[in-house]
């Protein structure tokens, strides 16, 4: 491969291309990684203690997991209510990504597009604070319903889960609409149209013939959606309530509250390996390969 | 021809809420800028006021945060733009088995979620005695920054005719002459493009930025304890500006792509 | 100076497969010499180890005398023009024509200079502030013929630079690179697989296929006396009829073809009695009637007008089609399909040439 670089850009170009790359890619991705997995089997010692007699490899961080109940229940709940998110996200996206992939006129889309994409290059945190208005107890959605008699006493949206998931739908609605809109944009139209001369309904339709080509969309999107979702701090962070943690925050608390980074790094590579486990789980069901999914 | 009506008017329909559902919530937050109330909301509506643009305008460690996020974002740009560039360069140029494995190595970071690299870089520079803090959220930041940068880089580069750089040599260029005097120049609105994406995902950033910043602060990271603590619609005006400010760059952007897009059709 | 080009035993391999076989050609300094065949046959293969863009699997490449081992495409005095032209979009046409001279660190008022004296050799005067995306396709032709000029190469490199070019233009830039070269001096080396181009503007043509050299000659040789079989089918119309070698005399040599007769052409190579072989003879060189020495029979099957002569394609005894080139002037309105017509042809225009019959 080098020889192949010097060919283009020369010895000395080609040698600073590697060397940069080396040290992102060793520095920046690699090591870091592998330390940290390294310190979850690790016990939690005095600067002076490490390498000595009680630096030994162990399960013990992860078994903490196991049986603290408080943390596993939040565990178990992050992952479920990641997997509803992405369920939710892909209910309210597949319609609005199947219009502007097939329904909408290239101009349409083109707007509808730039309008979906301009919300999105505004920073998550005030997004999602922005959700945290509209929800609050004395906030205007509350105000509305009120006023339109629906409940006769304000709802208090921002404590539970379901203000979290909401924000979360929202915020990572765009991760899913893309794929399954560029997925469904490059089935042949005339497939939709032969499907439904043929008599089948718009149901049928989707079910048999659009929904299978554009599964490599939904994979990625569910995947995306999944990660970002489990991986989030800021959206539970703004819009849950004590009652209602969130697996990040309690790694986020093993670091900064409880000083006890080995039991952080345990709980992290958890995380981890379950966003690894979601992804070669979807792309069992979904029967999609590595390259199929591509951005 | 009823049920093709009916479906059509509640596609409109759809779409219509869709599009509320996503400007809605913006645009109750800019509206409560402007109210006169202590905590921010649009309902009870107390009087219009600029009162909270003032008081942002005094608040120091908001100040202070920008500056910070400000100088983070430098940094990353300094770094990860080069970085980027050398996968991009490498990515197009080299053939072989262990292509595809370096390129999921590369985008790797992407995928990983933010709380983890954040994690992953504080535990790696303890062992350097490095700690929380501006140079360490440069860092954990650049380290999935460069694989934007790298995805922006090679989208063009893709598209670049090697021949040119053939003809540079045949002309008697040395391969740094060819690399400086066509390729680069090129490669200069890709550069720019990723150099703008890379300076606003650092900007913007939370997830890692948390956990790697140490004493100081972030803008970020500022408007998100300020909602937790102390909120007030002073937060709401940032906000407000910080959106107006995004909006403009992101419409200015976007309509730049769409015309190098048919720029490029029409060849 | 010596701007000679010489391949010295070259062979170029990709793996298991031979893209160039051994071949050892010298092109003479100022020389405008073709290479000619058809796509696959290796011509831009030895083109690209000539520029330096490969390096040979064997054998050496010398220009004017020295050999180019070891030395890469940036430093050898030869200069490339590229089939897609290969301009740089992001310069103007003087910028692009004085790239070469500003690596090579030439100020800027010399090399001004030189990109108006050479934009005035290409009829281009003044556009030298253009973009290259202004410039129409012969105005681009005409650029990058200037900017590989521009660094005074001992050899220019040509690969197919006239393909994208409509009919008319490509014509016009067949007298205008001719020009050029004659005024220049400098040693043209030109691949292509169109062989007008190649007969028109060349002083020798190397006829190629499947990476071996089939005959190197000027055109007129190479279209009268074609050594092999692929080069009087591949250079002009040519009409083929297989037979068995019977007699050999002196250099012409008769053939039993058959039912089409005995016929009798010049033999080109070793040639016995008993080999099966191929008698090539031209369109133009068959005329109707019995003027030629070798007569024969045949039945119209049609009659095509072409402007300044008529092809009238016949079938003969065997069935073989066969095209007779005439003159517009001898067209009679008895030439319908079916009818039956006597040509003829001299021995001393049929080409023997041995081999399997030809399809």
């Amino acid at each position: 491969m080098f020889s192949q670089l010097k060919a283009r850009f020369g010895s000395s170009l080609s040698i600073a291309i590697i060397a940069i790359i080396a040290i992102w890619l060793v520095g920046m991705v690699i090591l870091p990684q592998l330390i940290m997995v390294d310190y979850s089997f690790r016990p939690n010692l005095l600067p002076k203690e490490i390498g000595g007699i009680k630096d030994t490899y162990s399960l013990s961080n992860y078994e903490t997991l196991f049986s603290n109940d408080i943390h596993l229940s939040i565990f178990v709940k992050t992952i479920w209510s990641s997997v509803l998110v992405a369920a939710l996200t892909l209910v309210v996206s597949y319609p609005l990504a199947f219009y502007l992939a097939k329904v909408a006129t290239p101009g349409q889309a083109a707007l509808c597009i730039l309008l979906l994409i301009i919300p999105f290059w505004i920073n998550e945190i005030l997004r999602t604070f922005s959700w945290y208005i509209i929800l609050a107890y004395k906030g205007p959605l509350n105000a509305l319903l009120l006023s339109l008699g629906v409940i006769d006493r304000p709802v208090r949206f921002l404590s539970g889960d379901s203000g979290v998931m909401v924000g979360m739908v929202y915020a990572y609605i765009l991760f899913m609409i893309f794929p399954i809109y560029n997925a469904i944009e490059s089935l042949d139209t005339n497939q939709v149209k032969a499907a439904r001369n043929l008599g089948a309904g718009w149901i049928r339709t989707h079910y048999r013939i659009i929904i299978p080509h554009a599964k490599p969309g939904i994979a990625t999107g569910c995947i995306m959606t999944f990660m970002l979702a489990a991986g989030s701090y800021a959206v539970p962070a703004l819009l849950g309530s004590p009652g209602s943690r969130w697996f990040t925050q309690i790694i986020y608390n093993w670091f900064f509250e409880g000083g006890d980074w080995n039991q952080g790094a345990a709980y992290a590579f958890l995380l981890l390996l379950i966003c690894i486990g979601f992804i070669a789980l979807v792309m069992r069901i979904f029967k999609v390969g590595l390259g199929d999914i591509a951005r | 021809m009823k049920s093709e009506t009916i479906m059509r008017w509640g596609v409109r329909f759809y779409i219509g809420i869709f599009f509320i559902y996503l400007f809605i919530p913006l645009i109750i937050m800019g509206a409560a800028t402007f109210n006169n109330s202590r905590f921010p909301t649009i309902t009870p509506w107390k009087g219009a006021t600029l009162k909270w643009f003032e008081a942002l305008a005094q608040d120091g460690a908001m100040w202070t945060a920008l500056w910070t996020s400000i100088v983070v974002a430098a940094g990353v740009l300094v770094v990860a733009v080069p970085i980027g560039i050398c996968c991009a360069l490498f990515l197009s140029t080299v053939q072989g088995r262990g292509k595809v494995f370096l390129y999921s190595l590369m985008m790797s970071p992407l995928l990983t979620p933010g709380v983890i690299v954040g994690i992953s870089t504080l535990i790696f520079w303890k062992g350097f005695s490095v700690s929380g803090g501006i140079m360490l959220t440069v860092i954990a930041q650049t380290t999935f920054i460069s694989a934007y940068v790298m995805l922006m880089v090679l989208a063009r580069l893709q598209r670049f005719d090697r021949t040119l750089e053939n003809a540079a040599l045949s002309l008697g260029a040395s391969q740094w002459q060819a690399f400086r005097r066509i390729l680069l120049p090129y490669l200069k609105p890709a550069i720019i493009s990723a150099a703008v994406i890379a300076f606003l995902q650092s900007f913007e950033n939370y997830n890692t930025t948390l956990f790697v910043k140490g004493y100081d602060t972030t803008l970020t990271v500022y408007i998100a304890s300020k909602v937790r603590t102390g909120l007030t619609p002073a937060v709401n005006a940032l906000g407000l500006i910080m959106i107006l400010t995004t909006v403009v760059i992101a419409i200015i952007y976007e309509l730049k792509r769409r015309k190098e897009m048919t720029q490029l059709n029409t060849k | 100076m010596d701007s000679s080009v010489h391949l010295d035993n070259v062979v170029m391999n990709f793996g298991d497969f031979t893209a160039v076989q051994k071949t050892d050609l010298k092109i003479e300094s100022g020389e405008f010499f073709s290479f000619l065949g058809p796509s696959g046959c290796g011509k831009t293969t030895i083109l690209n180890m000539i520029s330096g863009f490969l390096d040979p699997s064997e054998g050496v490449v010398r220009i004017g005398g020295e050999s180019m081992v070891g030395v890469p495409a940036n430093k050898r005095p030869t200069s490339m023009i590229f089939q897609n032209l290969a301009l740089f979009p992001l310069m103007s046409v003087a910028e692009n024509i004085e790239f070469g001279l500003e690596v090579r660190g030439i100020s800027k008022v010399e090399r001004k200079k030189a990109s108006d004296r050479l934009l005035e050799l290409v009829a281009l005067d003044g556009s030298g502030n253009k973009k290259i995306s202004e410039l129409s396709g012969g105005q681009k032709q005409r650029i990058a013929i200037a900017r590989a000029l521009a660094v005074e190469p001992q050899v220019l490199l040509l690969d197919e630079p006239l393909s994208a070019l409509d009919l008319k233009l490509r014509q016009r830039m067949r007298t205008e690179l001719k020009d050029i070269q004659r005024k220049t001096g400098i040693t043209f080396i030109y691949i292509t697989h169109d062989q007008g181009e190649a007969l028109t503007m060349s002083d020798r043509v190397a006829v190629m296929s499947a990476g071996k050299l089939q005959q190197v000659a000027d055109p007129i040789t190479l279209y009268r006396e074609p050594e092999t079989e692929f080069v009087a089918s591949f250079v002009g119309e040519n009409n083929a009829i297989a037979g068995t070698i019977e007699n050999i005399q002196g250099n012409m040599v008769t053939l039993e073809c058959g039912i089409n007769g005995k016929l009798t052409g010049r033999g080109v190579g070793q040639l016995s009695k008993g080999q099966t072989a191929n008698l090539f003879i031209r369109p133009e060189n068959i005329q109707l009637g019995k003027k030629g020495d070798m007569v024969f029979n045949a039945t119209i099957q049609e009659v095509n007008f072409e402007g300044s002569c008529l092809t009238l394609n016949a079938f003969i005894s065997s069935g073989l089609s066969v095209a007779v080139q005439i003159a517009t002037e001898e067209y009679s309105s008895l030439f319908i399909p079916k009818a039956s017509i006597q040509l003829s042809f001299m021995s001393q225009d049929a080409v023997v040439i041995a081999g399997e019959e030809h399809v």
